[in-house]
């Protein structure tokens, strides 16, 4: 096991630069989710960790040697595909050890860690069925297995979950850390899914456009996004925003749009905005809405569009100033939709971001 | 109704295709009396006309010869092919395109064009009367080539990922990950190119004059063309015809489902 890190990290193909000034350390033993939108450089990232992709500038190193030009056989990775990328000739069992075999490893060990494998990911079953006999779930195990069994340094996941159903999804996404946390093998983990990214990583990093934005605990980033792009990223349903400007009433700063004021917390980086009179982004999570009993000067008013009924939690869809804006609130009688309803924020919940999209109320960028 | 009139129709092509085939493997076992006639069945069968072709020539060298030459050149088509096939489908190297579009050129050269600077070539290196004449002009071919080019671009990139991550070189991911994959596409190779091989009589007339290196169907040409056409002589031509027609047909026998599947999916007729 080591740790990995990146340091200005750059990747070009051709004139398209897909990765930039990439820095990034992971702890040995840590599992780091790298999230973001389709072309953002995630899977890149991965790639170039493995040496399947070359480094067009920057330094990759695993524990204390550098490895950014070793070909992926001298790196000591093991990686899981979305496709599974199981040899489709050869059995599971085969699948499984063919690393081993190739690295020479004596027999014995070779049955001894496929067996372990095996047992850890409950494969016994399926080891001398071939791949196309089995299921996506029990593909998918094969793969991690044949990860397992190389006992490697790292272990990098490339959205492995986005080909199975969504109730294998939530199985698999427990065995994986299940299994991390029993090998304790340092990994990168690549996903556009908000629950993987959310739920498996110590840490997450979120990148846009080859670039990180945000790194953090998820809950950490969940609470505390950094710009707008990360703030309606990370959550699900996302965060709702409204346009607005900022004015000071005393000593107190007010957010004020068509279709809402809400107080703010006093930030002495607010009074630029208030000079300059740009136009601000009030951002609020779903779940810190909450359907108000009397409409006010600082509540939201709005059209209910349509309630989801999700069990415990409603969603209500409301149409405010031609914004949609959708409220979490637990299930509980709701009104007809076309009704007009009022939404009260919670001022202590509120993101407020600036034109450019960096957040006007956190202190620095937590990178 | 109509069904049976589809069956009859056919069941006639069949026939026509057929019975040519049937009446040369017949007239085989016939006496020389009996070689004139349209019947497919022998009044009094005998190998005599076999013994004859096998006394008047040596046939079974020239067997030995043609199964060697064709089979090296398939066997050399097959690897080389795919090799090139591998690079051209899957490795990034300047020129990559460049040798593609001279691949697919090189099929529209015909073979009688290249013929005679070959010939001066084999010639110059002081190849003739040898098998590296027979065998060298043909160990890579373009169409192979390109077949197996069009099935590689098919293997998902993380397969090759997997293996080289699983410590493989590009020579191992070709002959152990790729070439399992590509049951289909490599016997429709090989079936092509042993049938081409196996038939050629154009270039072994003009390279081999020793009768101990002769392939069959050179052999067969120049048996042929001496000693008349009568009844005689017509038999044993036709059961040396057998001898070189058999190890196609066996060989096709066991591959045509893996053939029928590659030219089904390639869009290449036979």
């Amino acid at each position: 096991m080591a740790d990995v890190s990146f340091e200005r990290v750059r990747k070009d193909f051709g004139t398209t630069t897909v990765v930039q000034d990439f820095d990034l350390h992971v702890a040995d033993g840590e599992l780091v989710v790298l999230v973001g939108g389709s072309g953002c450089g995630k899977s890149t990232i991965l790639r170039m960790l493995a040496g399947l992709e070359s480094v067009t500038s920057g330094t990759v190193r695993i524990g204390e040697r550098e490895v950014t030009h070793l070909p992926p056989r001298e790196r000591d990775v093991a990686m899981v595909f979305q496709d599974y990328a199981l040899y489709p000739h050869l059995t599971a069992r085969e699948n499984i050890s063919l690393g081993l075999r190739l690295r020479k490893v004596p027999k014995a060990e070779i049955g001894r860690r496929v067996r372990w494998a095996a047992e850890i990911l409950e494969l016994e079953p399926f080891l001398d069925r071939k791949p196309k006999q089995m299921s996506g779930g029990q593909r998918q195990r094969i793969a991690m297995g044949r990860a397992m069994v190389r006992e490697p340094a790292v272990f990098l996941f490339d959205e492995p979950l986005s080909n199975l159903d969504a109730a294998l999804r939530g199985q698999m996404r427990h065995e994986i850390a299940q299994m991390q946390r029993r090998v304790g093998t340092t990994t990168l983990y690549v996903t556009h899914d908000q629950m993987e990214a959310m739920t498996l990583g110590d840490r997450l990093v979120v990148l846009d456009d080859g670039r990180i934005l945000q790194v953090g605990r998820p809950i950490d980033v969940y609470r505390a996004p950094v710009t707008l792009f990360v703030a309606g990223f990370i959550g699900t349903p996302p965060m709702n925003f409204l346009d607005g400007r900022l004015e000071r009433e005393r000593d107190r700063f007010v957010f004020v749009s068509d279709a809402l004021r809400v107080l703010v917390p006093a930030k002495r980086s607010l009074d630029s905005a208030v000079e300059s009179r740009e136009v601000v982004t009030l951002g609020v999570r779903p779940e810190h809405l909450a359907l108000a009993g009397v409409p006010g000067p600082l509540t939201l008013r709005g059209q209910l569009v349509l309630a989801e009924v999700l069990g415990a939690t409603t969603h209500l869809h409301v149409e405010a100033s031609g914004r949609r804006v959708v409220a979490a609130v637990p299930s509980g009688p709701v009104p007809v939709p076309g009704a007009a309803v009022a939404l009260s924020v919670d001022p202590r919940q509120v993101h407020l971001f600036a034109a450019d999209g960096s957040s006007l109320l956190l202190d620095s960028h937590n990178l | 109704m109509r069904r049976a009139v589809f069956y009859v129709v056919l069941g006639l092509a069949a026939v026509a295709f057929l019975y040519p085939f049937l009446w040369m493997a017949a007239t085989t076992f016939k006496s020389p009396a009996e070689v004139g006639g349209l019947s497919l069945l022998a009044d009094q069968p005998t190998l005599e006309n076999y013994r004859l072709m096998w006394a008047r020539a040596p046939f079974g060298r020239a067997l030995i010869n043609s199964l060697f030459v064709a089979t090296t050149i398939t066997l050399s088509v097959l690897v080389f092919g795919s090799a090139a096939a591998y690079a051209l489908a899957r490795l990034e190297f300047p020129g990559r395109g460049t040798l593609n579009t001279v691949t697919v050129a090189v099929l529209l050269v015909p073979a009688q064009l290249t013929l005679i600077p070959t010939y001066t070539l084999i010639v110059e290196l002081g190849w003739i009367d040898s098998y590296a004449a027979l065998i060298a002009p043909y160990v890579f071919n373009a169409m192979a080539i390109l077949i197996l080019r069009q099935f590689f671009l098919q293997v998902p990139r993380s397969l090759m990922d997997s293996a080289r991550l699983d410590g493989m070189g590009e020579l191992r991911i070709l002959f152990t990950v790729f070439w399992p994959l590509a049951k289909a596409p490599l016997a429709t190779v090989a079936i092509l190119t042993f049938m081409g091989a196996w038939n050629e009589v154009l270039w072994p007339l003009l390279v081999v004059r020793d009768e101990q290196l002769m392939t069959l169907p050179q052999l067969l040409t120049v048996f042929s063309l001496g000693g008349g056409a009568g009844p005689r002589q017509l038999a044993p031509k036709l059961a040396a015809a057998m001898v070189l027609v058999v190890p196609v047909v066996v060989a096709y026998t066991f591959l045509q489902r893996y053939f029928i599947e590659s030219m089904a999916s390639t869009g290449i007729k036979g």
